[in-house]
């Protein structure tokens, strides 16, 4: 497996879109492979900080009560 | 789309929609807000979606996911509601393989002294979430379903209404665009010196 089929497929890879059998090879590759590990550390840090990105914005208290009063008036009983 | 019955309203066992509707309230609105980019905007649509998601509880089918049948009302409540931004954006096709290559060839350009370098010295979370939010809609609703909420590309794809394949290729591109922001943020604060690598496709 050479470096470029690795980075063709390294989104899935670290999204875990491949088969197992392709998932091990990729692992095996970047474990050993000094040009295409830190271009995975880098894409992986990158996800990292896009996932963290995600506590952010509980809804506001009024949009939850807004929502509760909608569901009863259309018969929710709560 | 599905349509409401006005006249004869289903039966619905509230309890359940409560334990299992209910509490993804905060998801469905970081959803609305995550594609209206506006506050007033996503808290109509999370109403709306929450009075749909009950007018049609019964078409849920227990023990599927709820959060993801939600988020596919809120997508339709969300297209039905946003009649202006109507312009089409040109996802370049589905060659996802070059985007990919393209993404890499911009984050090589910044790795310089290391990834953890470069998110640890600076934080990128403002910066991130702005970026984020200026996506274009197609790019951000794929980035915000399978990176921001985790799931998996078929599932994306079933909310958005799209293939697989273009899934992969609006996440590429979005991701590609973000790093191409955060870059610029970096350089902007002095922390990557490279020029940046032009990304005109990989021909
Ligand atoms: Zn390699």
């Amino acid at each position: 497996m050479d470096c470029l089929e690795v980075v063709r497929q390294l989104w899935d890879y670290l999204d875990s879109e491949l088969t197992d059998e392709a998932m091990a090879r990729i692992h095996r590759h970047l474990a050993q492979c000094r040009q295409c590990y830190p271009q995975f550390d880098f894409e992986r840090t990158f996800l990292d900080a896009v996932a963290a990105t995600r506590r952010e914005h509980p809804a506001p208290n009024l949009i939850r009560r807004k929502v509760l009063a909608k569901l009863r008036k259309a018969g929710l009983d709560l | 789309m599905q349509t409401t019955q006005q006249s004869q309203p289903h039966r619905v066992d509230g309890k359940r929609f409560e334990l299992e509707a209910l509490p993804w309230l905060d998801d469905v609105y970081r959803f609305a807000l995550s594609m209206t980019r506006d506050e007033a905007d996503a808290d109509d649509i999370v109403q709306e979606t929450f009075l749909r998601a009950y007018r049609s509880w019964h078409t849920f089918e227990p023990g599927s996911e709820c959060r993801k049948w939600l988020f596919t009302i809120c997508r339709n409540v969300f297209l039905r509601v946003r009649e202006r931004e109507r312009k089409r954006v040109d996802c370049g096709g589905d060659d996802a393989q070059l985007e990919t290559l393209a993404a890499v060839r911009v984050s090589v350009a910044a790795i310089g002294d290391g990834a953890e370098d470069l998110f640890s010295r600076l934080d990128l979370a403002p910066a991130l979430e702005r970026a984020i939010g200026e996506l274009p809609e197609v790019f951000r609703s794929a980035v915000v379903l399978v990176d921001v909420e985790g799931m998996a590309y078929n599932e994306a794809a079933s909310i958005l209404g799209v293939p697989v394949g273009t899934i992969r290729s609006r996440l590429f591109r979005g991701r590609r665009l973000l790093q191409e922001a955060l870059i610029e943020y970096a350089r902007d604060a002095g922390l990557v010196v490279t020029s940046g690598v032009p990304c005109t496709g990989v021909s």
